[in-house]
């Protein structure tokens, strides 16, 4: 039997899941006894005139990171698509659209402006944008072209696993590495390296019927480092995130901000989570009600951090 | 076709046991009141999830009313 064959990509991507990736430490040597990897552009020089020059099915594995922003996003996801037989859409960007996504509370028009027109740092006097083709003395440049909004990876390709994190952990790539070395994969379709249970089942925090009366943020409080953050009035999301981080955040005080991304079957974490919140608040005025949640800070882009473009709101209209 | 004002849909989730009750009584009495209104039965309002409400209003609803 040949090695196994495994490529990797950044669409828009922060390049932390190909950190998460190397994060597995000597046990890349391992991978590379068991698998090769013929594209990864952040470690491996390969161009993308080899991956074209691949047949089609030629990759076994492509872990797919980063959410769909521009045309070269797209390109290189139909491409990979075409080149792979099983494609894993890796981290938060890829399955949810992620921090990138939340680019799409705004409009293009207002991004650009601000990029290039209203940021102080930015000396613009012509007004110039970028345009997708340019001609220049030397001849034409190619630019990609930027999205209206960003879009999730199955948005554009078909994808048969999802493995979520804000990276992933290193401890859950390895196991998804073992399951595809060892070709133990579950049912296409399936979230791999994550629990199918929220991160609340997980956590070793005491839960009791508490119930607040205001929100913090957490260099507001001190944090008890026993009882559950969103009774003490933290902003957890673990109530609507997929467990399986190994709770890195909320054992460490910090609450959980939803990397691992909403549970099966939740088609907008934001209105989940609304749901979970207001089931603690403490009042029975809408007007009190109100002033509690009024105390959440940015909620739109906190409920929706990972999660804007794999959600019902989208992005703006 | 005659060319007609803005007629809003709106979706109501409504209570088996208030609510609902209510709107059914509204058609046992044969009170006439407009069709705007579409009406989502649930056993109480307190089931209606916030995604329902999203998810009307991105399916097209101008409006969701939940009563209970």
């Amino acid at each position: 039997m040949s090695k196994l064959k495994l490529a990797s990509y950044w669409g828009s991507a922060c390049g932390g899941c190909d950190v998460a990736i190397l994060d597995i430490h000597e046990k890349i040597v391992d991978l590379a006894n068991a698998a090769d990897i013929v594209f990864w552009p952040i470690a491996v020089d390969f161009k993308y005139s080899d991956l074209e020059a691949y047949e089609d099915g030629y990759i076994d594995v492509c872990l797919f990171h980063g959410a769909v922003r521009n045309s070269e996003n797209e390109h290189i996801a139909k491409l990979l698509r075409q080149k792979s037989k099983v494609m894993v859409a890796f981290g938060a960007c890829a399955i949810t659209g992620g921090i990138p996504g939340l680019a799409n509370f705004k409009k293009k028009e207002d991004i650009f402006a601000r990029a290039y027109f209203d940021t102080p740092s930015t000396q613009n006097k012509g007004k110039v944008l970028p345009t997708t083709v340019l001609q220049m003395p030397e001849g034409e440049i190619d630019i990609p072209e930027f999205y209206k909004d960003v879009k999730c990876l199955a948005d554009v390709i078909d994808v048969e696993f999802y493995m979520p994190g804000c990276p992933p952990t290193s401890e859950q790539i390895w196991n998804v590495v073992l399951a595809i070395v060892t070709g133990q994969l579950p049912p296409v379709g399936s979230f791999v390296g994550c629990e199918d249970r929220a991160l609340c089942n997980t956590c070793g925090r005491t839960k009791t019927d508490k119930k607040v009366k205001k929100f913090y943020r957490p260099h507001e409080i001190l944090v008890d480092p026993d009882s559950c953050l969103l009774e003490q009035g933290l902003v957890c999301m673990g109530p609507v995130t997929r467990a399986g981080c190994g709770n890195q955040c909320t054992g460490a005080n910090t609450p959980c901000s939803g990397c691992y991304g909403p549970l099966s079957g939740v088609v907008d974490v934001g209105a989940k989570f609304i749901g979970a919140l207001a089931s603690v608040v403490d009042t029975d005025s809408p007007e009190e009600a109100d002033k509690i949640i009024s105390d959440v800070l940015d909620p739109a882009g906190t409920f929706y951090r990972y999660a804007l473009p794999g959600s019902l709101l989208r992005r703006a209209k | 076709m005659e060319k007609k004002g803005f007629e809003p849909k709106i979706i109501a989730f409504l209570c088996n046991w208030c609510s609902y009750g209510g709107a059914d009584l509204a058609g046992v009495s044969r009170l006439q009141y407009p069709p705007n209104v579409r009406i989502v039965r649930v056993m109480c309002s307190g089931r209606v999830d916030p995604t329902f409400v999203f998810k009307a209003l991105s399916d097209g609803a101008d409006g969701v009313m939940v009563a209970g």
